[in-house]
């Protein structure tokens, strides 16, 4: 479980989070929606430390990361896989490499295991036959699936995404999606999945947080999003005419 | 002005203490020392060679024009051309060329990877990032450029043999005496331990430039650029001081 209260945020003068409190569960995948700009990415950097809040509380289970010291956050860290919206391969490292560099690092694995836990942790996210190519020689959706990867090859208890299906054609976007799903519950992960995706939201929200003009505005999960008659996160969630009609369907 | 140094001064000293600590992985480390020795000691070598070689032929040339006092003995020709490349162009001289060469080529690796966030995903998994991509850079670039010192004062010395006995601006027999005569051993490691200093310098600032690196292609360009100067400045500034510590 990860827990944030109070969470504020501000780079000099400008506050991008204000008051954010939420708790993220374990074996769910957890969406912070909102639009471009929101202040959705702040908090999911300011969760895993790559940005420090102002004032607040972050905890990961019982331990309160905020104020932890360099040496601490490097141990909680190894609990965490993260995607990045660009994927964050190493441009250096081939696919099999990248997916063995946590291994190699963190792990007294001998070399055979790792090239083991490697291709096990690649065909989980059916990447077969691309060990030795290097990130710029494969598309951006198995570079999504590698990243992927490489997030679970220490067995994370958290996994923490960032906008994993943007620049994604829709049905490789939702097939990332389906497998974050699968990943999240078949290992207990708590998952955090920032987004502003429709068809995430409708297809992997169990919880979903939306960020409006860096404040919580709203607070429920897939289910229940058509009723909600918040206005913002209405012109939000249902910009678009498909998705209008689809919440006037629902609601009749 | 002033505080804008003091701040970037801070910065720098802040990432050297994340730099200058154990590596997590000895093995990795030393695999890591290996790989940028080739990267940026082995791939200088045909640089360095050239350079050193027309240099060092330059050098000889103008101090045989320049050298018109009959009262002196032709030989001091040789002498001095072997005490420039042995002083300054073999440390100075091949330090700021590896600072355009090896400097950019740090700090636009370090900055692209910035950028697209491949330092952020080893932060998460708990890498110490600076350490894991500053150190092994500086250790190979200390251990190996003085060699490339060593190499460059061979080289340019060879180059002024060349120009000498194609040219006959002096007697061939006079320059070999010069290049032997009055030698003092002291400068070979005055000018390996400046390089070392350099090799520092070359590695640091760039990387330091190229890990604060922020917003898009341009700025790592510009970071690459900005680097460079620094790196050329501080090498003049510690060319002075160690001259001024190990010389005088």
């Amino acid at each position: 479980m990860i827990e944030i209260k109070n969470v504020y945020k501000s780079f000099g003068q400008k506050e991008v989070l204000h008051d954010i409190s939420a708790v993220f569960d374990v074996g769910k995948t957890n969406l912070i929606i909102g639009q471009s700009g929101s202040g959705k990415t702040v908090l999911l950097k300011s969760i895993v430390g790559l940005h420090d809040i102002t004032s607040g509380e972050i905890r990961y289970g019982n331990t309160r990361f905020d104020t932890l010291n360099f040496h601490d956050r490097k141990k909680l860290r190894r609990k965490i896989g993260m995607l990045f919206q660009g994927s964050a391969l190493f441009d250096f490292a081939t696919v099999i490499q990248n997916v063995m560099f946590p291994l190699e690092m963190f792990t007294d694995m001998t070399k055979e295991e790792r090239i083991e836990r490697a291709n096990f942790c690649l065909k989980r996210v059916n990447i077969l036959n691309a060990n030795d190519l290097y990130p710029s020689e494969i598309s951006g959706g198995m570079q999504k699936r590698v990243a992927i990867a490489r997030a679970i090859a220490l067995n994370p208890e958290y996994l923490l995404c960032d906008e994993p299906n943007s620049g994604l054609d829709p049905r490789t976007a939702i097939l990332i999606d389906d497998l974050i799903k699968e990943i999240t519950e078949e290992y207990q992960i708590t998952t955090i999945v920032n987004t502003h995706d429709m068809n995430s939201v409708m297809g992997i929200g169990d919880k979903i947080v939306f960020i409006y003009e860096g404040r919580k505005w709203w607070e429920g999960s897939k289910d229940v999003i058509f009723q909600s008659d918040n206005k913002e996160l209405n012109d939000f969630v249902f910009a678009s005419k498909m998705a209008q009609s689809l919440k006037n369907i629902t609601s009749q | 002005m002033i505080k804008r140094s003091l701040l970037l001064a801070g910065q720098y000293f802040l990432l050297m203490r994340k730099v200058f600590v154990l590596p997590d992985k000895p093995r990795i480390f030393f695999k890591q020392i290996w790989i940028e020795m080739e990267k940026l000691g082995l791939s200088s070598i045909s640089i360095v060679f050239i350079i050193s070689f027309f240099m060092g032929a330059v050098i000889t040339i103008q101090t045989a024009l320049n050298f018109v006092n009959p009262l002196f003995p032709k030989y001091y020709i040789g002498l001095i051309a072997r005490d420039s490349i042995l002083l300054e162009f073999s440390s100075t001289m091949i330090a700021l060329i590896l600072a355009g060469k090896v400097g950019s080529n740090i700090a636009s690796e370090i900055g692209s990877m910035r950028i697209t966030e491949q330092i952020d995903a080893m932060e998460i998994m708990g890498v110490n990032s600076a350490n894991y991509l500053i150190l092994p850079k500086v250790v190979a670039a200390v251990l190996f450029n003085p060699f490339l010192s060593i190499l460059s004062m061979f080289v340019g010395i060879l180059g002024g043999a060349f120009i000498v006995s194609f040219t006959q601006i002096i007697m061939f027999a006079d320059f070999v005496k010069g290049v032997q005569i009055f030698f003092i051993p002291f400068y070979i490691t005055y000018s390996v331990v400046k390089m070392a200093v350099f090799s520092v310098i070359i590695t640091t600032i760039p990387a330091f430039y190229g890990y604060n690196a922020r917003g898009g292609s341009l700025d790592v360009g510009r970071s690459g650029t900005v680097s460079i100067v620094a790196s050329c400045v501080f090498i003049l500034l510690f060319n002075l001081i160690l001259t001024q510590l190990m010389l005088i």
